[in-house]
């Protein structure tokens, strides 16, 4: 049967390199689907990756691209009817689009703890429970949260508070969606270098971290038979 | 194909928190969702017919809608005893066979049901062998009666199928007979039809009291394989 992957925040980082690994080769050890829905906010980013990644599609995976701003609930609520209408099951769902505006205590702006909450906490959750609605039977959900979310971090308290309510809410979804046989993995990534780590961090060489093809190497295998036997709350990956 | 008998009628205050037993939740999931999404993967399984405690159809409605159940749902008010309860579901099965199964037995698995179906036979119950000795006695005198021997008795445990014909012939005969039974096997079997069991699995515990919420609980995130 067709295996179906849903990756947000696609267009680059963790989310474009996951997409990538799953465009290549498909040794039956390997996590194997036939199409990729990638979704991601407009941009030309998001375009010029698509173009690179139906460059590098020797399996000749669907790749099926949408554009929405999953921080909005009203736009996302519209993307998971089109998605019920057009792709069918979703097997494989990572939840990976991430937004971050580190400001101290003093200087959050509520309305932008909310759009942090929005996108980290608050789409993962819509994303599931609307496709549970509609009938939707998950055979993996990883759930992109970070190393911030165990330990708060001064200086980070939207992201870090976030990203502990994520990995919080990965171990209920976890227990219950046991029912259907559905795992649930919560992954946090150390430092990796992407894009919302040189806002977090603008003063650190990228080349020293974590690659986001590393975490995307672990989503895969997450994906694959082993993946079954790999049982955590909590997945830390970190360099 | 089937139509299930989901029971999910009785009203009491065994498990505690004030609601019908049935509404209790297990390892905080509704009870009835257990049995409810083991169901509906059984491909053979096209219709449930569920029935409700008078006053929570709403309710029981709303979670049926919220799991996203694929299998038609019917809903049956619950009589006053079960074998009301079985009765009145029955008549709107609308499936050559049936299964029967409670929502108070939220450790039934998908292939419980499944291998059920598979049965060669028409009229099948899961059923235990019973771990310790039961005596027959007058109640009235407090006077032991006599012997059973245990190794011809069994625990009659749910889920169970029937051939629709002859659970409904069995109904029939009971009325006739103004006799009330308190499952349906040993009823069929008395209304001369014939009924077998296969050995069923003692995790498949019924819940009745909240040391049963916890044990179910314990089993059902897997606490007995550590």
């Amino acid at each position: 049967m067709a295996t179906t992957l849903l990756v947000t925040g696609a267009s680059r980082g963790i989310g474009y390199e996951t997409v990538r690994r799953f465009l290549q080769d498909s040794s039956p050890e390997k996590g194997t689907v036939d199409k990729i829905v990638l979704v991601a906010r407009d941009s030309q980013d998001y375009t010029d990756a698509l173009v690179e990644l139906e460059a590098a599609n020797p399996r000749g995976v669907e790749l099926a691209p949408y554009r929405a701003d999953v921080g909005d609930r009203g736009a996302l609520l519209e993307l998971v009817d089109q998605l019920a209408e057009e792709q069918g099951n979703i097997d494989f769902l990572v939840n990976n689009a991430g937004y971050t505006n580190p400001v101290p205590l003093q200087q959050v702006d509520f309305s932008d703890f909310e759009r942090t909450m929005s996108v980290n906490l608050y789409a993962p959750f819509t994303l599931v429970q609307e496709l549970l609605h509609r009938g939707n039977q998950f055979d993996l959900i990883v759930n992109i949260a970070s190393t911030a979310g165990i330990t708060g971090r001064s200086g980070w308290l939207t992201y870090s508070a976030s990203k502990a309510a994520l990995i919080n809410m990965s171990e209920v979804m976890r227990e219950e969606l046991a029912i259907y046989g559905t795992r649930v993995v919560c992954l946090s990534p150390g430092r990796t270098a992407t894009a919302l780590r040189r806002v977090l961090a603008p003063t650190e060489d990228p080349s020293t971290i974590m690659q986001p093809g590393d975490v995307a190497a672990v989503i895969e295998m997450l994906a694959s038979p082993v993946g079954k036997y790999v049982d955590s709350a909590n997945l830390v990956v970190r360099q | 194909m089937y139509s299930l008998l989901l029971l999910n009628g009785g009203i009491g205050a065994r498990a505690g928190a004030g609601q019908p037993k049935q509404l209790v939740k297990v390892n905080g999931l509704p009870i009835l969702v257990y049995s409810l999404v083991a169901a509906d993967a059984v491909d053979e399984i096209t219709q449930i017919i569920l029935n409700y405690p008078d006053g929570w159809r709403q309710q029981i409605e709303a979670i049926v809608a919220d799991y996203a159940i694929r299998t038609p749902v019917v809903y049956v008010r619950a009589g006053a005893s079960r074998h009301e309860s079985v009765r009145a579901m029955l008549d709107v099965a609308t499936e050559d066979d049936v299964v029967i199964h409670e929502t108070a037995r939220p450790l039934v698995t998908s292939a419980d049901f499944s291998s059920l179906v598979a049965s060669e036979h028409r009229n099948v119950s899961l059923m235990l062998e019973i771990p310790f000795t039961v005596a027959p006695v007058d109640p009235e005198s407090q006077r032991v009666t006599g012997y059973l021997e245990r190794s011809t008795l069994r625990n009659v445990q749910l889920p169970q199928k029937f051939s629709t014909a002859d659970l409904r012939d069995a109904h029939a005969f009971a009325e006739r007979e103004n006799r009330l039974f308190t499952e349906d096997a040993t009823l069929v079997a008395v209304a001369g039809h014939d009924v077998r069991f296969v050995p069923g699995s003692d995790r498949n515990i019924k819940v009745t009291t909240p040391t049963d919420i916890r044990l179910a609980t314990y089993l059902l995130t897997g606490g007995d394989e550590a």
